[in-house]
């Protein structure tokens, strides 16, 4: 880039080609900060998950089912286990809601309903995470105890529930956006055809909008994986290798809050332990969303 | 469909076609989808409800400005959050002042100036480089062109690289701070700390929110701005990014609401503290202070067991999603007011 004869000499100054590059290299290195984040997260879980495989043996680590680290001893799976079952009680209930609630508001809710009732469903996305907690603990579990004697205080049951809640609008919001992306025409050649407004919805306006629809449901798969607060306060800290959602189960999320709250001492096995429990967790939530990324490009129907 | 139509609730514009079709017949099935997806709406908002009103009902009784200027107390009925508000005031100068100047660069970076006009800079390099110089010079041009060469492919990666950033479990981030500002920097488990691990948990979402703003502003601005002779970065500097400056302040006043809720990164990097301190509001005390903020005390006083730490507990949620109201309000306005349309 010449520099170009201004009028006003503060232009020339900072137009100056030598500052202006100088300028240009500084916002390039702010862009070039953010892969630095994802290579620090990388380097820093492999390298402390690196020393802690040094002593635990890749193989006990992912097959005992034991995690029970003041005895050393370290199979994963009843954490990994827990994290997927509260996912699948969270899909279980946002899967219905959200779904139900996209195809209310892209199909049938009146224009100034739905522009009420997207941003207040939204609210729930943007809900602190430790406040579903306390929700699930003051008053999910007590409601449920109510209806299913014996329920203990801490149960995966109430954390799934909230964790439901928490992704309930991802799902809704990104399959009403896919839904409404759908174009018109589509619908009224069917209504033409004589088809009903629940045919149309579910034999025209789901299927074209697939793509992402299913997306929304595999991030809200990996969100509900991540999260971290409302499992620890509900499904409470005791590892436990088990698919009843009544019973209460320690999440890969909650088992490193729980080492960080107390003193574990830095290079300690156990300060390792939830570096190495973290890769798991950064792989498997990157690999579902690379998953859902694919999904969108492979199946995506673009509409003129 | 049928052809009920409540006072007020017009059908949508596809509805016309179906209405003499509908009413040949009744069809209970139809209603009853109808009333399905309905009541999976009424439901999602009516947990909403319940979730509020459970915390309002707890927590109301124990809110008082008291409660508001007193430090933390094991003893519930003393125990205030005004460490836990401070701290989060903190947290918050410290992350908007590291996270807003360089998520803001790199989206004007990433949206002005990485994708144009490499064809034309690559010919002037090349042009300069057949023109006979030498040594350094030559060397230097020679680094630029290849750098012209892989720019593309390294602005990809960026952008890749920050939606999956913006994907990743805060946890996270948690143990990124962990490592590298408490381990690696020696930075003790304070609010610097604390509020450095936010910084880099909403980097990607205030450069995703900076370059939508920017996009959203025209072409031909900054086209005209260049036409009368103003270089790019002229243009951008005094035209695209004064018109983007709403939707930018907008977006990291949401990306502020995300970090101010945010506990789980900041146990993992900071601990819980049980200690009655109260922490200083200049930012600059802040590698020395213990990490306090508004999550971290409601977790805290939700994990005891005596129920009336549960109250203010829901006390304090009430405080810290009041603070989430009044900044989303602010965004809103903020939109409102000074949104254009070109």
């Amino acid at each position: 880039m010449t520099p170009v004869g201004d009028p006003s000499g503060r232009r020339k100054r900072l137009g100056g080609s030598v500052g202006e590059r100088a300028m240009l290299l500084a916002l390039a290195a702010a862009a070039i900060i953010s892969i630095l984040v994802t290579v620090g997260i990388v380097v820093v879980l492999v390298g402390e998950g690196a020393t802690f495989f040094t002593e635990v043996p890749l193989k006990e680590f992912f097959t005992g089912t034991e995690w029970f680290p003041v005895e050393g001893k370290y199979g994963v799976l009843p954490l990994l286990n827990a994290s997927i079952v509260i996912a699948l009680i969270a899909a279980v209930v946002a899967v219905p809601l959200g779904l139900g609630s996209a195809i209310y508001l892209s199909e049938y809710a009146p224009e100034r309903l739905r522009r009420v009732v997207k941003p207040v469903l939204e609210v729930l996305a943007g809900m602190p995470t430790i406040v579903l907690g306390f929700f699930a603990l003051d008053a999910v579990t007590p409601a449920l105890q109510t209806v299913i004697p014996g329920l203990g205080l801490y149960n995966a049951l109430a954390a799934g529930i909230v964790v439901g809640l928490l992704i309930t609008p991802l799902i809704s919001s990104l399959s009403e956006d896919s839904m409404r992306a759908v174009p018109n025409a589509m619908r009224e050649g069917a209504f033409g055809l004589g088809a009903t407004r629940r045919v149309v919805s579910l034999k025209v306006v789901v299927p074209a909008a697939l793509s992402g629809i299913v997306a929304s449901i595999v991030l809200a798969l990996s969100r509900a994986i991540g999260e971290t607060m409302a499992v620890t306060l509900a499904a409470g800290t005791v590892p436990n290798l088990s698919w009843n959602p009544l019973e209460g189960m320690q999440t890969i999320t909650a088992y490193i809050v729980q080492v960080s709250k107390g003193e574990a001492s830095r290079g300690s096995l156990q300060y390792e332990s939830i570096f190495a429990v973290g890769l798991l967790l950064f792989v498997v939530t990157l690999a579902i969303n690379i998953i859902a990324v694919r999904i969108v490009r492979k199946y995506r129907t673009v509409y003129q | 469909m049928t052809t009920l139509e409540a006072p007020g609730t017009p059908p949508p514009p596809p509805a016309a076609a179906t209405r003499p079709l509908a009413r040949k017949r009744s069809r209970p099935s139809e209603q009853l989808f109808k009333w399905l997806v309905m009541g999976l709406t009424a439901i999602t908002i009516a947990m909403l409800i319940w979730l509020i009103s459970s915390v309002v009902i707890k927590g109301a009784g124990s809110l008082s400005w008291a409660f508001l200027a007193d430090k933390p107390s094991s003893n519930p009925d003393k125990a205030g959050f005004n460490s836990a508000l401070r701290g989060s005031v903190v947290l918050m100068i410290i992350t908007i002042f590291f996270a807003w100047p360089i998520g803001v660069a790199a989206a004007l970076y990433l949206e002005k100036f990485a994708t144009q006009s490499a064809e034309a800079s690559e010919r002037k390099v090349r042009e300069r480089l057949g023109s006979g110089v030498s040594g350094v010079h030559a060397g230097w041009l020679r680094v630029r062109l290849s750098w012209l060469r892989v720019r593309p492919r390294v602005v990809h990666l960026v952008d890749v690289n920050i939606s999956n950033l913006a994907a990743v479990p805060s946890i996270i981030y948690g143990l990124l701070g962990l490592a590298i500002f408490v381990g690696i920097l020696g930075i003790s488990k304070s609010l610097l700390a604390g509020g450095l691990t936010l910084a880099v948990l909403i980097l990607p979402i205030i450069i995703i929110a900076a370059r939508e703003a920017l996009r959203a502003v025209p072409i031909s601005i900054e086209q005209g701005a260049m036409a009368l002779g103003a270089t790019r970065w002229q243009a951008v500097r005094s035209q695209v990014f004064p018109a983007a400056l709403p939707g930018i302040l907008t977006g990291t006043i949401l990306a502020m609401s995300r970090a101010i809720g945010e506990t789980a990164p900041l146990i993992v990097v900071g601990g819980i503290v049980f200690g009655t301190a109260v922490p200083s509001l200049n930012p600059l005390d802040a590698g020395n202070e213990a990490l306090f903020a508004m999550p971290l005390q409601i977790y805290f006083w939700t994990d005891q067991p005596q129920a009336s730490f549960q109250a203010i507990a829901a006390a304090g949620i009430i405080v810290l999603l009041a603070t989430l109201l009044v900044m989303n309000l602010v965004a809103i306005i903020l939109r409102n007011r000074y949104s254009k349309r070109w």
